[in-house]
This record gives C-alpha cells, structure tokens and sequence, in this order.
C-alpha cells in the first residue's frame, strides 16, 4: 500500500519537494546548528521550531544493511532480494537515512562502503532517494 | 509512600495457535474466566481492569470487557502497549490498591495477528514517518529492523550467526517441555542454518511465531491473595522505564537504534523495590521478538556488559538447567507470540513449581521484561515465603 504525500504532516513537504529537484535534505535547526531526522515541528536536541531544509552532498556510507529475501511487501515479490541500508552522511551527523542499494555492483555492499544518490520514482510518480555504490 | 504488597492470584491462557476461528474477544473472555477460576474468585469480586494502552482498546476494550463479565471498574487503566504494558501492569494494582480504589484487577491482553489481514506489520502504520520514509523503500516490518541491529552488533561487536543460533536452539528445546508451544519439532543448528534467509541475517527461527490467543491474570493484595485458591506469587518489585524517543525514529536512529531504551530504567526500579540484584534472580522471561532483541535485552538489563551477550549466553547457559534459565516456555521464538503476556504467565507457573518437565529446580525469583521500543517494563516476582 502506498500512502499518497498529501495525506503526511506538513513538516514532511521539504524532503519531498526537494527531491523532486534532485536534491537531498534534511531538516537543519538553525538555532542549535543541528540536524535531525525524522522531520518533526520541534528540534528534538533544543526544542526549537526555526527548522530548515538544508541540501547535502548526497555521498553517504553505510551504517547497516539487510538483504531482503522475504515477502513483506505483495508488491516488491518480483523484486527479491533487494537491499534496504541505512546510511549516514559525513555533511549532515546526526541523520540516518533507510534507503535501498541499486545498481549492479550490489556484491560489495558492506558497512562502510561509500554510496551516493540517485533519484528515482515510485509506481506513483512519487520521489525516490536510492544510492548505488560509489 | 508505603508500596502496598501484591500478588498474582490467578492465571489464565488459551492454547496459542496461528490462526483461531474463535475471534479475538472470545479468547480474551476465555483467558479472563481461566484466571478466575484459577484464583477460585467470581466475576463480581473484581473491582478493577487493566489492559494496555494501545492495542487492546481499538480490539478488546475494557468496557467491552467489564460488560460480559458484570465487573465494576472503580479502576479502570491501561498504559503503554504491548510487552511493556503486560511487564508493568502490578504499577497498577500498587496504585490502585495502595489508594483504596479497588481490591483486585483483572489484566489482559492477546492478540489475532495470525488472522488479521495486516498481521504484526498493521500496528506500525501508526507511525507517519515510516510511511512516508521507509514504507517506499520496502522498509516495513520488524524483521528487517532488528535485521539491521544484528548486522549492526556483528560489525561492532564480533557476534556470530551462530551466537544467534544458540538462542533459538535453546529455547526450542525448553518449547519442547511446555504443552502448550506451538513450536513442535526440535530444532537443531543444522535446522538453524538450512532455515530460510527472511531478512539477512536473520533467519526464520531467529523470528517470533504468529499467534492467536489471549492471556489473563487477576491482581490482588498479597494478604487477600493469601486466602485465594493457588498460593500466591508476589510482586517484589515492578518498574517502567521509557526514553524521550518516538516510534517512528527508535528502530534506526542514534539514540534508539540497538539501545533498548528504559530496559535498565525499569529493571533498576523493579530491583530496588525488591531489594534483590540481578544475582538473586532463578530464571528470566525476556522479550524475545527476536533472537538479536533477546540477546540485546539480557545486556540492557544489566545481566552482562554491552557486547558480552553473546559470551555470557554461551558460558552462563540459558536452558532450563542453564545458570540464567531464560524463556522457560520457549518465548515468542518458540511457545506462542503473544507480545509477552505469556511470559508473565509462565513465570507465574514458575515460581508456584507448576512448570512441569521445564520447571527451574528451586526457583524463588523470576523476572520478566517486556519489550515494546522505546518503552520497557520489568515485573520481579517472587515465591510467597511466609
């Protein structure tokens, strides 16, 4: 089931909206210099609600992964085994980001590894960050 | 204040299956007219209901509940969800004991995650941030969370598959000498590694089963439950514990991600109100959704250190003769999934020395954890010795 991004919380809108422009954000709390994720209308380090959506490079590493091999989602049956990663950013500290791992070098994924963006979209044109290795 | 002295009076459970065609609320009354009998109380004696505070009021709400019993709710509570709420539930029975407010309370909770169309995957939609940033990426279920975390501690801590494997070897052993289990057949490392890959490197025997059924126990005064039909099993101490955290960000982000997040919060409250250490506890029933939870759990509560899981199960022994006998019954893994009810069950059983061919010789002290991220609950019970 997809949930259509009109029906998320209005602090969900930027991530959105920028990688619909081919960028990577994350909320950035100007007060306390921080990032955070997920968005949310309140700084969890300083409470604070000046929060803006700052880009970042897009290379990331990955902190974990797992090869899917199960069918948890009816949709994705065809696409076993994928890889769900979650990756941290050296520009953004603080952020960890679930993504999937594409591409054809998939045999060197491992903690550590280098990856970076790509943009992308689901069946219903929403946007997509995924990353390949770099 | 003066903690007012509890007990657990009476137990009830129905046979755990993957798929009942009774229908959530009748195994719930079902739990519920066990434990009574098992108490030798009558509906009209109870004067309090808890449940948790989540999933049970949008399936079997206590008004629903006290209706088809005729109880009356001169208390009436649920908080937390899931494992946490079933760990903690005496913190009511103190309160509204200790205050006047009832005399005896009947918790209970269960499941039908193996009918539901949604199964234990429903439950997370809660959540908007997994729906906008990680349901599209196929990132949607427990497995593949705590598949991430064992990755994770491999890396970080040298953890084998085969660590991982002693857990659900153990236990499926101990399911073995429970009637009830729905886990049958031993499993063996062989079986362990010949098992499908779910979520690598995860398995499923390093999996919970899917279960539906219900569990119930009735809380009363130690004194009172003195006068009841079982010999009671006292609450020497009970603890919550919870971290400034959310749902959405508790499974993959710093702070949360392999932290069990009030496990040590609510086992040091439980602790202290006894006043017994971990030392002084016979056998353990932890929240074992997983075998990596399990594991991370025996380390949060403060069996080991943070890294020596894996050592210390290998060394202490986690079977029924094991030096920390844990998941007695088998736990999620391998007796039944119904989010750790069960396990307060069993340690009941337990400590009245009614666990058959898995009983713990000369078990005194149990402690049970109940795990629902980023909330944590730990029950000490105890054998009544007057």
């Amino acid at each position: 089931m997809t949930t259509s991004t009109t029906e998320f919380p209005p602090e969900f809108a930027g991530f959105h909206e920028n990688a619909r422009a081919k960028r990577l954000a994350f909320p950035f709390c100007r007060p306390c210099g921080r990032f955070h994720w997920y968005p949310m209308p309140r700084c969890p380090a300083c409470r604070g609600r000046e929060i803006e959506w700052r880009p970042v490079s897009g290379k990331a590493e990955v902190f974990s992964f797992t090869r899917v091999q199960h069918p948890f989602d009816k949709a994705r049956t065809e696409a076993l085994p994928y890889i769900v990663a979650l990756l941290t950013f050296a520009d953004a500290p603080g952020v960890r980001f679930v993504t999937n791992i594409v591409g054809d070098r998939l045999d060197e994924v491992k903690i550590g590894q280098a990856v970076e963006a790509r943009f992308t979209a689901d069946r219903n044109g929403e946007p997509l960050v995924v990353f390949s290795v770099a | 204040m003066r903690l007012e002295p509890i007990a657990i009076a009476g137990i009830g459970e129905t046979r755990p299956v993957r798929r009942s065609e009774k229908g959530l609320r009748a195994l719930v009354v079902e739990a519920i007219e066990a434990a009574l009998a098992d108490a030798g109380l009558d509906p009209s004696d109870v004067d309090g209901v808890v449940s948790d505070g989540l999933v049970m009021p949008s399936t079997v709400p206590r008004d629903w509940v006290a209706a088809q019993f005729g109880f009356a709710r001169d208390y009436d509570g649920g908080m937390s969800f899931g494992g946490a709420a079933s760990a903690s539930a005496p913190i009511h029975a103190q309160l509204a004991i200790g205050s006047g407010l009832a005399r005896t309370l009947v918790y209970y909770f269960g499941v039908d995650w193996g009918t539901r169309a949604s199964g234990p995957y429903g439950f997370h939609d809660l959540y908007a941030a997994k729906a906008a940033f990680e349901k599209p990426y196929g990132f949607v279920g427990q497995p593949q969370y705590f598949a991430l975390w064992a990755r994770r501690y491999m890396h970080q801590y040298g953890l084998s598959e085969r660590d991982l494997a002693t857990i659900a070897v153990t236990q499926r052993r101990s399911a073995l000498l429970n009637p009830l289990s729905q886990a049958t057949r031993p499993l063996s490392y062989e079986d362990y590694f010949a098992a499908r890959m779910v979520s690598e490197p995860l398995r499923v025997p390093d999996c919970c089963l899917i279960t539906d059924g219900a569990c119930a126990f009735v809380m009363t005064s130690l004194e009172r439950a003195r006068d009841l039909a079982k010999a009671p099993v006292r609450v020497l101490g009970v603890g919550f514990g919870s971290e400034p955290i959310t749902g959405d960000d508790v499974f993959t982000q710093p702070g949360g991600m392999m932290r069990i997040p009030g496990a040590r919060q609510a086992a040091d409250k439980a602790l202290r109100q006894a006043g017994v250490t971990l030392a002084d506890v016979d056998f353990a029933e932890v929240y074992d959704c997983f075998t990596i939870s399990c594991l991370l759990q025996l380390e949060e509560i403060g069996f080991c250190k943070r890294g020596e899981g894996a050592d210390f199960i290998r060394e202490k022994g986690i079977g029924i003769d094991g030096g920390l006998p844990v998941n007695t019954h088998g736990g999620l893994l391998s007796h039944s999934y119904l989010l750790g009810v069960e396990h307060v069950i069993e340690a009941v059983r337990q400590l009245r020395g009614a666990a058959g061919r898995a009983q713990v010789r000369d078990a005194e002290i149990g402690l049970v954890g109940g795990l629902s991220n980023p909330d944590y609950g730990v029950m000490i019970l105890g054998r009544d010795r007057r």
